[in-house]
């Protein structure tokens, strides 16, 4: 009886530890998706540039974030471009490209989305090189170097 | 990511060590109450640092995690094996959190002092060594231990404490100032190493001649164990950091001359070496603790006996070198591999700081340090499992025994120092 139930226990102590490790491997697979993001060069086409200063903000963000065809921008585990500011919506406003350019559209955000100032309404409106995006706290560049790509 | 997903790998340690009392509490009738109260300390302990760290921004929240769960099994393997043991063993534990976050304030005190300070690493270490060689006292075959206080008195192993000093000393030698095209190395050491002659020969020489003099003195203590682990550090050491082809030849060809002399004419190596290739030749004298080892190993088949069913007293030094072995045979090869896989994300942890780290001297420590205790994990569970021949060292966090434990979270007091300066210069940028 004493065998079995020590059996039985074992084996739950050793799933706990591999359900340890899960989460902290779950935990290293975000860090790592985020430091790709930041390495991996000059392919994209077009990246966002931080203009606040970093030591203002209470929470760890990068000086940019390239562009993937389609980004969706926010605070929630599930955006493709996670921020944490705690000012942004879960999903906050998506970025995505079309026909060789980049449009930006806010989510239904509950403190909006901003371009040169203005905030964005329902409809999509496209970047060029050099607008100024705000989203919470957060001030962007919007930088394509090569102009429009083919 | 939410609060509450951070806090998890938290809860399932909390969650281990109830599981954790209860079968040591079902397995034996009479173990103290001091181990349930240490087992609860060790939660309470990893529950504040956590929080310290995550939410004083001391940098990487997951090294203490790994750390405590390493921690908390193996106090829990101590106490099933001895209740003193494992009331000692947690209590150092709890000692080294405090060394830990001690290491880790000392480092950032002083962190632009510690580059220069190379001479006084050697020193420290060859007194450390002269005082062991004086002093010292054998056991099991090496002279390693200083007796403090008489017979009953505190035993400290001063090699442990020169692993940090090793590091130091090679981060110190591998960044010194004269070459300047050295920025440009850093941001791609993890590549290739390019052939270098000039600036780099003359700290490739000084590195090499600090480690023979490290070896040196370990030979005379005949501690093959370190002695093993400090030539595989400065190994990589000298490769990461570009050294030729020929040069890395020249000293795996010195290291095999080294080995080949013990092997011919230091008689405990050679009965190490037959041990390894067949401990069923001699089963009951040479290759007694191997082939127990190997017994519990094949004993524990995939899921273990249960912790507490095990017959771990057959193997010899159950406690420190041949821990993993009892590990194999209460919780089986399912349990050996989730230890080896902590030790697996432990490293990769430290070789990250390494390369998110922006000041050279701070990088060459964290990769020193991270690299040297994954190895150090390799040599002994390799040891045990019959991969490799087996040196005696300790399995970081879970081997029984005080300087090993306290010397351990010192270094990755260090290490948890690094990841905190990294978000302190990139925010000043």
């Amino acid at each position: 009886m004493g065998e079995i139930l020590s059996k039985i226990l074992t084996y739950i102590f050793v799933i706990i530890i591999y359900l340890f490790i899960y989460s902290i491997i779950r935990m290293i697979y975000f860090d790592i998706r985020a430091m790709n993001r930041k390495k991996s060069g000059n392919l994209a086409d077009a990246y966002l540039k931080l203009i606040n200063l970093r030591r203002d903000l209470d929470f760890n963000i990068d000086e940019s974030y390239e562009l993937e065809d389609d980004e969706i921008i926010g605070r929630g585990a599930k955006c493709t471009l996670r921020l944490p500011d705690k000012y942004l919506s879960v999903r906050h406003c998506r970025i995505y490209k079309a026909d060789g350019s980049f449009f930006i559209e806010d989510l239904d955000s509950t403190n909006g989305t901003f371009l040169n100032g203005d905030e964005l309404g329902d409809e999509a409106v496209e970047l060029i090189d050099g607008d100024k995006i705000s989203i919470g706290r957060l001030n962007f560049i919007f930088v394509m170097p090569k102009g429009v790509a083919e | 990511m939410s609060e509450a997903k951070s806090m998890k790998p938290l809860f399932y340690i909390i969650l281990l060590n109830a599981v954790g009392a209860a079968l040591i509490s079902i397995s034996g009738g009479s173990r103290s109450a001091e181990a349930l109260v240490l087992t609860g300390a060790i939660c309470v302990v990893s529950i504040i640092c956590y929080t310290v760290v995550r939410f004083a921004g001391f940098g990487d929240p997951y090294l203490f995690l790994i750390i405590s769960m390493l921690g908390s099994v193996g106090g829990i393997m101590q106490l099933r094996i001895r209740t003193a043991y494992g009331v000692r063993q947690l209590k150092w534990f709890l000692l080294g959190t405090a060394c830990y976050f001690l290491a880790m304030l000392v480092f950032l005190a002083m962190r632009r002092l510690l580059p220069k300070l190379a001479p006084l690493y050697v020193g420290l270490s060859v007194a450390l060594y002269a005082a062991t060689l004086i002093f010292g006292r054998t056991s099991h075959g090496s002279r390693n231990w200083i007796i403090l206080g008489g017979e009953n008195g505190l035993s400290i192993q001063p090699s442990e404490l020169i692993r940090i000093f090793f590091v130091l000393t090679l981060a110190a030698i591998f960044t010194s100032p004269p070459a300047k095209k050295g920025k440009k190395k850093k941001t791609d050491a993890e590549k290739a190493p390019r052939p270098r002659l000039g600036p780099n020969a003359v700290r490739l020489l000084s590195a090499s001649a600090v480690t023979a003099v490290n070896l040196g003195f370990l030979l005379l203590q005949r501690e093959w164990g370190i002695a093993l682990l400090f030539f595989a550090t400065y190994f990589f050491f000298i490769y990461v950091y570009g050294a030729s082809r020929g040069y890395l030849l020249l000293n795996a060809a010195a290291a095999v001359g080294v080995g080949a002399l013990g092997l011919k004419y230091m008689g405990h190596i050679q009965t190490r070496v037959e041990a390894w290739l067949d401990p069923f030749a001699d089963a009951s004298g040479k290759g007694y603790q191997i082939t127990q080892s190997l017994f519990a190993i094949g004993e524990g088949g995939f899921g273990g006996r249960g912790i507490g069913e095990g017959s771990v007293y057959f193997i010899p030094e159950v406690h420190s070198d041949f821990i993993f072995s009892a590990i194999c045979e209460e919780m089986g090869i399912l349990g050996g591999f989730a230890i080896v896989m902590l030790y697996f994300v432990l490293t990769y942890r430290g070789l990250k700081i390494a390369l998110a780290c922006t000041n050279r001297f701070n990088k060459a420590v964290a990769f020193g340090l991270s690299l040297m205790l994954g190895l150090q994990s390799f040599i002994i569970i390799g040891g045990v499992t019959k991969m490799i021949p087996l040196t005696g060292i300790t399995l970081p966090f879970i081997s029984y025994g005080g300087s090993s434990m306290l010397t351990t979270f010192a270094a990755y007091g260090i290490l948890q120092a690094i990841s905190a300066i990294k978000e302190e210069t990139t925010d000043e940028l």
